[in-house]
């Protein structure tokens, strides 16, 4: 199989750095270059010592680079859209950051523009392609809990604002500058909208869609924050499933802005956890443990030194396969739609104080 | 629904990554768990007889990422100066020479160093106990047992103590091996640790010993050091054994 020339944009979203190894490792790939959104970030990559060369702009990368054929947009969501159209413009497949935009309008321009250009856009839920989920999964689908009736679950991490500064600025991260609710000083664009993965989850496991859906913000733990870093989500599926989901930042870090060793306060930056209940029984779930621990430098705490993040391999080979093989995602754009629509219903929850029903 | 292949069997899936990655040495390599003429197998099993005529050695304990993260702690001196390392084994049935030769290989990887001396006391064929000396001036013990009831699942401990900092492989408070899943249900409770979604479907005995023949025949250099070592560890545990014969500490 011909490799994919494969190219990334800007560089500035969290996940960034998780791609590197595996386009150099992956034969199917050949990693021709990137373009950096601003010099800081240039300078940052360049660092890394990569052996790829580093644009200022996309307009540049493309021109010196006519053989891309793919690219991950690895940017912030409100430079999504417009990057988008650049590649569907170009014929450029797409693995887009897991947010492609909150703005359904947005959203639904993008299937649009992806269907017209007949090209993959596949979406980075990294989870599905996770040892453990497949686990979960296979064990759900053997029947060894039976019918699920109830689902909880965390996605918590740390806060990477001040690696990433869009995350926290509700135009750059949401996409406007809204409100939490009346008499509340933030602004939506926070938590939530790092953490689709478990809202992603619980359709995959239940097969069924969300009934209705509530939220609660907490008060910050970061005070400086004008986007909110805590909530809790409850609701109910179709099928009669409840669940209870944690999407925080309730981890506290480090303010580091190149993501590194001693970035957490809290022993373990990053967390997926599930308790499924069903008809038949229960299951627990750690999708990042067990690890390996140490109370070393550079902060002498102790520490979780996480073991695996292999889920970007298996990521690569999908896309890589949808592309040659003119195959269609299965985390597609018009997939993910629903989980998007979820996500905000949790800030109309806020807002309004009442659950949103679908 | 599934995103992740389900592999077959050891071999297949070490064809499978030979291919995937452009490997092109070893597509008519075999992996025997038990021992083959020519093939690849696990350096442990072979701790206390000579390997099959043109067979090389595996230490799959090397590719485990919980080792390699724990080497790394100690290589990128995240903890520094390490002064004790205390490592435990405890396997259903196993044979305690194939206990200490991966204990003693993990001190030596690990530590960084090589043993230069050990004292032993073995109540055979149950249990045995072990300090050894690295020529780095570590010290290191080493307990290993085979007196779990058969099907089991093994129980370890691997504790670097260091003059910046302690890592381990439990978690504080923590004595048994933790799981990613636990499904509890009318027949009781099931418990899996899953690592390797490139190797779903295989134990965890052949996903580690897929990853080290793989590393074997991508790199022919460490083919060389592992057969090295080999003879090395098989002559650790020979020590070990007069050691606990003749009640005495045995220079290596």
């Amino acid at each position: 199989m011909k490799p994919i020339k494969i190219a990334i944009l800007s560089l500035t979203h969290g996940h960034t750095r998780k791609y590197y190894q595996t386009l150099k490792d992956n034969p199917k790939l050949e990693w021709v270059a990137v373009c950096a959104e601003n010099a800081k970030v240039k300078k940052v990559f360049e660092a890394g010592k990569h052996g790829v060369p580093c644009y200022d702009s996309e307009e540049k990368m493309f021109v010196a680079h006519p053989e891309i054929e793919a690219v991950v947009i690895a940017s912030g969501n409100s430079e999504h859209l417009r990057q988008v159209e650049m590649c569907c413009q170009r014929g450029i497949h797409i693995l887009s950051m897991k947010i492609p935009t909150f703005d359904m309008k947005e959203y639904d321009r993008m299937i649009e523009l992806v269907d017209k250009a007949k090209i993959v856009c596949q979406i980075e839920l990294e989870m599905h392609y996770n040892p453990v989920v497949h686990r979960i999964k296979e064990q759900v689908a053997g029947g060894a809990i039976g019918k699920i009736k109830s689902m909880q679950a965390t996605n918590i991490t740390l806060s990477p604002v001040w690696a990433f500064p869009w995350q926290g600025v509700p135009e750059l991260s949401y996409g406007a500058r809204v409100p939490l609710k009346d008499g509340d000083s933030r602004f939506r664009g926070g938590a939530l909208c790092d953490h689709p993965h478990i809202f992603d989850m619980i359709r995959w496991l239940t097969g069924s869609d969300f009934a209705h859906i509530f939220a609660e913000v907490a008060p910050n733990i970061r005070a400086d924050l004008e986007v909110e870093d805590m909530l809790l989500v409850s609701g109910k599926m179709k099928d009669g499933t409840s669940f209870l989901l944690d999407p925080s930042w309730s981890r506290m870090e480090e303010r580091l802005e190149v993501p590194g060793p001693g970035w957490e306060v809290f022993p373990k930056r990053m967390e997926v956890n599930m308790v499924l209940n069903g008809e038949k029984g229960s299951m627990v779930a750690d999708c990042f443990g067990p690890n390996v621990y140490h109370n070393g430098g550079p902060n002498d705490r102790y520490t979780v030194q996480y073991t695996y993040f292999d889920e970007w391999v298996g990521l690569i080979d999908e896309f890589v396969d949808c592309v040659r093989n003119n195959k269609q995602p299965k985390i597609n754009l018009k997939w993910h739609r629903r989980t998007i629509e979820a996500m905000n219903a949790c800030y109309e929850s806020v807002q309004a104080g009442q659950p949103v029903k679908f | 629904m599934s995103v992740l292949m389900k592999a077959a069997d050891p071999n297949a899936a070490l064809q499978m990554l030979l291919k995937k990655y452009g490997v092109a040495a070893g597509t008519k390599a075999k992996i025997a768990l038990c021992g083959e003429s020519g093939a690849l197998v696990p350096g442990d099993s072979f701790a206390a007889k000579d390997l099959p005529a043109g067979a090389a050695a595996l230490l799959p304990w090397r590719v485990e990422r919980r080792f390699v993260e724990l080497k790394n702690l100690v290589d990128n001196k995240t903890v520094e100066k390490v002064s004790t390392l205390r490592f435990a084994s405890m396997r259903a049935g196993a044979n305690l020479a194939e206990l200490l030769y991966r204990e003693f290989d993990l001190c030596e990887w690990i530590g960084g160093s090589r043993i230069v001396s050990l004292f032993a006391s073995f109540n055979a064929p149950h249990a045995a106990n072990v300090i050894v000396k690295l020529a780095s001036g570590v010290a290191a013990s080493v307990e290993v047992g085979a007196t779990l009831p058969a099907g089991s699942a093994p129980v370890d401990r691997h504790e670097i103590i260091a003059a910046r900092g302690v890592a381990s492989d439990r978690v504080v408070d923590t004595q048994m091996p933790q799981h990613s899943v636990y499904v509890m249900n009318a027949k009781g409770e099931n418990r899996f640790t899953d690592t390797d979604a490139e190797l779903y479907g295989l134990s965890e005995e052949e996903i580690l010993a897929v990853r080290a023949a793989y590393k074997v025949l991508a790199n022919e250099k460490i083919k060389s050091e592992w057969q090295e070592q080999h003879v090395n560890l098989r002559r650790l545990v020979q020590a070990a054994l007069k050691s606990d014969a003749e009640c005495v500490r045995v220079s290596i």
